[in-house]
């Protein structure tokens, strides 16, 4: 096949190829994968431990809301309510790290966190996360203005906790003044927490009370970080994008003697163009799949590195990977039939030589 | 077999061939003669169908080349063409680059030509692994691999010492000899011993 000698005969400009185009869907994997992945942990996080979120009215972020965490004790007495729990989020510097994420919670919500060592904290008492454990070897940390006692070190599949410490929430409330962030709901009607919600609205008129499903959708931090990722990620595509078509551009550009030889040997447009199609698509495909096993990998490691703290997590939709493919193929195909038909239509021996006088 | 009518050419505002009207009969060793800049190559290419003439006609066998309508065909099936540097594609082998231009009931041609042209220990060897001589024979045999009626030839020893420039002429006079029309378009003197027939041009016009 014409198509295949092409590419290997021309390795330098195969790999040059094949390289930009690994590049650029590298780069689009990635910007977009670590923006879903940003807000898919924070929304695990909130999803999976509660069906109600409470918190400050008026306030849209959960960093600076502020709830009264004895409204729990008046919570625990409505009807379908399984079980509620009182949270403070919070990031201050710990120790050398210049940033971390700190969860206080109310003492029923700690088994949330797994332990593999040590026990949960008591008053002036921390667990860290494995991936922020991995940076201390001491007994204690400075958290704040305060140092509390390393009880113990726990795992969770949230690279937000990994990365962070837990506490009780009366120490958090004194490092964040504050007595909780929120108070999660969990209800024996999942299905139908409408009516609780109200019930719970109506206990104090200085919260919002919505589903957790909800909260997630409307939750101002989220849209932000998707608004900007997606910015930041179709701008990173239409780069790629446009790097990959200029790149199939120069190539075919540079080829025009070849299709001018054979368009003077007979050869039809079609011809010609059926095998740079078939070249092209042998390219975009294998360097788009190179990228998607690259990009897979990175993702992966990307929680166990240690700098990161487990903060930077991505996930890699089959959505965004076939719209990035169908992209992929159409922006190189589009970078190398169009220049080629063009060619086409041109004398052979102005291809060739650019003219013969 | 060939008529040329009033055909003339620009390059954008320069005008290189004026209002030229001719006839090549079938057959023969036809030398278009001619300085650097004369208009020759520019008529050759025309007459082989590789540049369409600013304005004028060209008739091969009473058919108006315009009139045509597979040109690619026609060009694969009747027109042979040999540039001054060979322009064979570098990643196809020698025997590739001949069965790039052969019809598919010509392909048995191939190993017979590069026999008779002494390249077929050649023939899976690749254009930058061969000498230029050895090329402008590769470029020749798939110029002859579809026994087109014409043959067009640019220079074609222009880049070439004199042993292989006097092959080459031998190789195309022996195919004008056997009926094919061979247009050899030179400034190389040493064709004027094979041609039938000259045309000299001088300043894009017939002298």
């Amino acid at each position: 096949m014409i198509s295949l000698k092409a590419l290997r005969k021309n390795p330098f400009k195969s790999l040059l190829i094949f390289s930009s185009i690994t590049i650029a869907v590298m780069a689009i994997f990635l910007i977009s994968s670590v923006s879903q992945g940003v807000i898919g942990m924070y929304s695990k996080m909130i999803k999976t431990d509660g069906d109600i979120i409470i918190t400050q009215k008026g306030i849209s972020d959960t960093f600076f809301s502020n709830v009264d965490i004895g409204l729990i004790q008046k919570i625990d007495k409505l009807k379908s309510v399984a079980s509620s729990y009182g949270m403070i989020v919070g990031a201050s510097p710990i120790g050398h790290i210049p940033i971390a994420g700190i969860y206080g919670t109310t003492a029923n919500h700690f088994s949330h966190y797994k332990l593999s060592k040590g026990e949960y904290p008591k008053d002036g008492e921390v667990i860290l996360g494995a991936n922020l454990a991995k940076q201390f070897a001491t007994r204690s940390v400075n958290i704040g203005n305060k140092r509390f006692k390393i009880s113990g070190i726990f795992s969770s599949e949230i690279g937000f906790e990994e990365g962070g410490v837990v506490m009780n929430i009366e120490d958090a409330g004194r490092l964040f003044n504050r007595s909780a962030s929120f108070i999660l709901v969990t209800t024996d009607l999942p299905n139908n927490t409408d009516s609780i919600v109200k019930e719970i609205a109506l206990l104090d008129d200085e919260v919002e009370v919505k589903t957790t499903q909800n909260f997630v959708k409307e939750y101002n931090q989220f849209k932000i970080i998707e608004n900007s990722s997606l910015v930041i990620s179709t701008l990173a595509f239409a780069m790629g994008l446009m790097g990959i078509a200029s790149v199939m551009s120069m190539i075919v550009n540079s080829r025009k003697e070849e299709f001018g030889i054979m368009r003077a040997l007979g050869k039809s447009r079609f011809f010609i163009i059926k095998n740079l199609f078939f070249e092209t698509l042998i390219m975009s495909v294998s360097a788009y799949l190179f990228a998607l096993l690259l990009s897979l990998g990175i993702l992966a490691m990307l929680p166990h590195v240690e700098m990161l703290q487990g903060y930077v997590n991505g996930t890699l939709s089959l959505s965004t990977a076939i719209y990035v493919l169908a992209s992929t193929l159409f922006m190189a195909l589009l970078g190398s039939l169009v220049p080629a038909w063009i060619a086409s239509k041109t004398d052979p021996i102005l291809l060739i030589n650019q003219g013969c006088a | 077999m060939i008529k040329v009518s009033h055909v003339s050419h620009f390059y954008g505002e320069e005008q290189v061939l004026f209002d030229l009207s001719f006839e090549i009969k079938s057959g023969g060793f036809i030398f278009l003669s001619g300085e650097s800049g004369s208009g020759k190559s520019t008529l050759l290419c025309i007459l082989s169908t590789l540049l369409k003439p600013s304005s004028g006609e060209l008739l091969i066998d009473g058919e108006s080349v315009d009139k045509i309508k597979n040109l690619d065909y026609f060009r694969q099936s009747k027109v042979g063409f040999v540039f001054q540097f060979h322009y064979l594609i570098n990643y196809l082998s020698v025997y590739e680059n001949i069965a790039l231009a052969a019809l598919e009931d010509k392909k048995h041609n191939i190993q017979i030509i590069l026999k008779k042209l002494g390249i077929s220990e050649l023939s899976t060897r690749y254009p930058n692994e061969i000498s230029g001589g050895q090329r402008q024979r590769v470029a020749l045999a798939r110029a002859l691999v579809n026994e087109p009626k014409i043959i067009f030839a640019d220079e074609p020893t222009g880049s070439l010492d004199s042993k292989n420039s006097t092959i080459v002429y031998g190789l195309l006079a022996e195919a004008s000899k056997n009926g094919t029309t061979v247009v050899v378009a030179s400034h190389d003197m040493q064709i004027e011993n094979y041609a039938t027939k000259i045309i000299r041009l001088k300043d894009g016009q017939i002298l």
